[in-house]
């Protein structure tokens, strides 16, 4: 599903050159869920922002399920996020002047593949399964973290992407709404063999990830293979 | 960009203005309001100013073509043949002379000097509403000799002290008073006042009207000579043919139509007119392109992050770049219709109540096709301002915005 070869990321700070990612060799496969673990600066979001087409690596391929994804154009970038990734944000990254079924919708409204009466119905689906339905018209304002959490886990699947990246999805939450989200996480990667990725630096977390691939200074120091 | 990713535009849009800061849509709502407002009235006011002006110098002063005399003369001479041949021409619906004579008017204490106009009333009719101006008494009957109309000026007003007027009077005159009047020539009568009228313009209501028989008694003599003669064109001529006629037909060289002395007199006023309105224009526009740029320029920069995430989750730039567009184009419509709404309640509040001043009186001469003009006009600059930075935040790379 997921493979790199040799992917570097040098960002250049005046005359400095920060290795951010230094020559990363890795292969994920379909229905994995990978843990990314690591000190602080270790290159961790940036690898995630690589495979998630968030940012262009400096050297090295990525292919996404036998795509080599550098080589496409940035609409075609975009398109591949939008129907076969999804993402869950630290800080949730909802809209908010949207209520919140509408931002569930919003990456399913701009699908070619999705009619209005698909959209309502998978979004309702989706929110009963994440059990905040009764929330559906509410701003994000009006949500605890943990419930906008929730939302944003929400968008992120209901389009049935191929590979679900989170970039600590639980820092800004307490261990209860934690627990839930990674259930959650569990639950999907279960039941639709869902690809999952997610960056993480809490040692409890470990017990939900199949495989636990460990950075350091860019590198990778542990495939937890 | 297809049918879907517009409706998503325009979705985020609508969203964005309803549930974003109501006050800061409603105020640029009210300054693009404003703006229309601004870039509309003045203009609106001059041609409103302009088309009373030069429709009181038809009514008033010159119809709708004017016999001067030819030059190095006073006066127009061998005025009964001339007016015959005048009044016999096609397109010519009446000619009427007028003549005038400086004079001292006395009633009580008070002297005023003035010039009394000689016409003849029925003629008069044909060229000029007056006789429909008559606030008390009534208009001069043909042949009347000893009786005199005059404006509303002359005759004053007796609450006004002689030190507080405006314009000097009579201080009070009203209708059947005796009123002395010695001529340039020396001529002395006493005359009775007929009547008093009220035209709105100055010349004509700064002075008094006689009859053409009552002015030949003054004179000694028939009158056979005119300052001018003025020229009522019928319907469905042009003044253009009528002039023509009268040249060929070598009445008087000198023969102008009202637009040939619009075009020199009032020609510098309405250039000057024109450069306000200009100026006025432009600075609606760009006070509107720049409240809007800074309004939707802000609006991005605070939602750089959030622009960031979007396009992270598979939102295209073009859809970010039209939400932002949309949402000026809406403001604009709606700034644009409180605009119109505005300047048509102040069109309909000025019809019944124009600003009167002694020289003219304005309402707002508007017309759809300007009220559509500025919009279009309004409306371009609108979107230019809000598509730059919406332009510019769409293209930002992902990794910049969500780190803002
Ligand atoms: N835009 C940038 N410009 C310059 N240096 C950067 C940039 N982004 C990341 N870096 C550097 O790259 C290295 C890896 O950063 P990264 O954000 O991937 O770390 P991380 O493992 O996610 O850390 P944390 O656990 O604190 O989130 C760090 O040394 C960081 O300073
Ligand atoms: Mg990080």
């Amino acid at each position: 599903m997921i493979r790199t070869t040799d992917l570097r990321k040098v960002y250049q700070m005046g005359d400095v050159q920060v290795k951010a990612l230094d020559g990363i060799d890795l292969t994920i496969d379909k229905g994995e869920f990978v843990g990314i673990m690591g000190p602080s600066g270790s290159g961790k979001s940036t690898l995630l922002h690589m495979l998630g087409l968030l940012d262009q690596p400096t050297d090295g391929q990525i292919w996404l399920d036998g795509v080599a994804v550098n080589k496409l154009t940035d609409y075609e970038k975009t398109m591949f996020r939008l129907y076969k990734l999804g993402y869950v944000f630290q800080d949730y990254a909802l809209v908010p002047e949207l209520t919140v079924s509408e931002n569930v919708s919003l990456p399913a409204m701009l699908r070619l593949d999705r009619n209005e009466e698909e959209i309502a119905r998978s979004t309702t689906e989706i929110l009963e399964r994440i059990g905040i339905a009764d929330r559906c018209c509410h701003l994000q304002k009006e949500l605890s973290g943990g419930q906008q959490q929730r939302v944003a886990i929400a968008r992120a699947i209901v389009n049935k992407p191929d590979i679900l990246f989170a970039d600590e999805p639980c820092a800004n939450l307490d261990t209860e709404n934690s627990r839930m989200v990674l259930g959650l996480f569990r639950e999907i990667n279960d039941e639709m063999n869902q690809t999952i990725v997610m960056v993480s630096h809490e040692e409890w977390h470990k017990e939900y990830f199949h495989r636990i691939i460990k950075l350091r200074d860019g590198k990778i120091i542990d495939y937890g293979k | 960009m297809g049918k879907k990713e517009l409706k998503v535009s325009l979705f985020l849009a609508w969203r964005s203005l309803k549930r974003g800061s109501r006050s800061s849509a409603l105020l640029t709502i009210l300054i693009i309001g404003m703006c229309f407002t601004n870039m509309i009235f003045l203009p609106a006011l001059f041609s409103g100013i302009g088309q009373g002006i030069t429709k009181q110098i038809v009514d008033y002063e010159i119809g709708n073509v004017l016999v001067s005399p030819q030059s190095g003369n006073q006066y127009v001479t061998d005025l009964d043949a001339t007016l015959d041949l005048i009044n016999g021409m096609p397109g010519v619906e009446r000619a009427t002379p007028h003549f005038s004579k400086g004079a001292t008017l006395k009633y009580r204490q008070r002297i005023l000097g003035a010039s009394i106009r000689a016409i003849r009333p029925t003629d008069e009719k044909y060229i000029s509403p007056l006789y429909s101006k008559i606030i008390a008494g009534s208009y001069l009957g043909e042949g009347d000799t000893g009786e005199i109309i005059i404006g509303k000026t002359v005759a004053g007003d007796s609450s006004v002290r002689e030190e507080d007027e405006f314009q000097a009077s009579l201080g009070g005159v009203r209708v059947g008073d005796s009123v002395t009047i010695e001529y340039g020539n020396g001529f002395t009568r006493d005359y009775r006042v007929k009547g008093i009228y009220e035209t709105g313009w100055n010349s004509a209501d700064s002075t008094g009207y006689v009859t053409w028989t009552d002015m030949e008694q003054v004179e000694g003599k028939t009158l056979d000579k005119a300052d001018y003669i003025t020229v009522k064109v019928k319907p469905g001529y042009s003044e253009k043919f009528v002039k023509d006629m009268l040249q060929s037909y070598g009445v008087s060289p000198r023969v102008q139509t009202t637009a040939d002395l619009l075009s020199k007199g009032m020609g510098r006023v309405l250039q000057s007119f024109a450069i306000i309105n200009m100026v006025s224009l432009i600075v609606s526009i760009i006070i509107t392109t720049i409240v809007l740029f800074i309004v939707i320029t802000i609006k991005t920069i605070n939602s750089r992050k959030q622009i960031g995430i979007m396009k992270a989750i598979g939102v295209d730039k073009e859809v970010i770049m039209h939400n932002y567009g949309f949402q000026v184009i809406i403001l604009a419509v709606f700034g644009i219709l409180l605009g119109a709404a505005i300047t048509s309640i102040l069109a309909v509040y000025m019809t019944y109540n124009p600003i009167v001043t002694p020289e003219w009186s304005a309402t707002l001469y508007l017309t759809p096709m300007d009220l559509l003009m500025n919009s279009l006009i309004l409306f371009a600059a609108a979107i230019v301002a809000g598509y730059v930075p919406a332009y510019q935040v769409s293209r930002e790379d992902i990794q910049t915005a969500m780190r803002a």
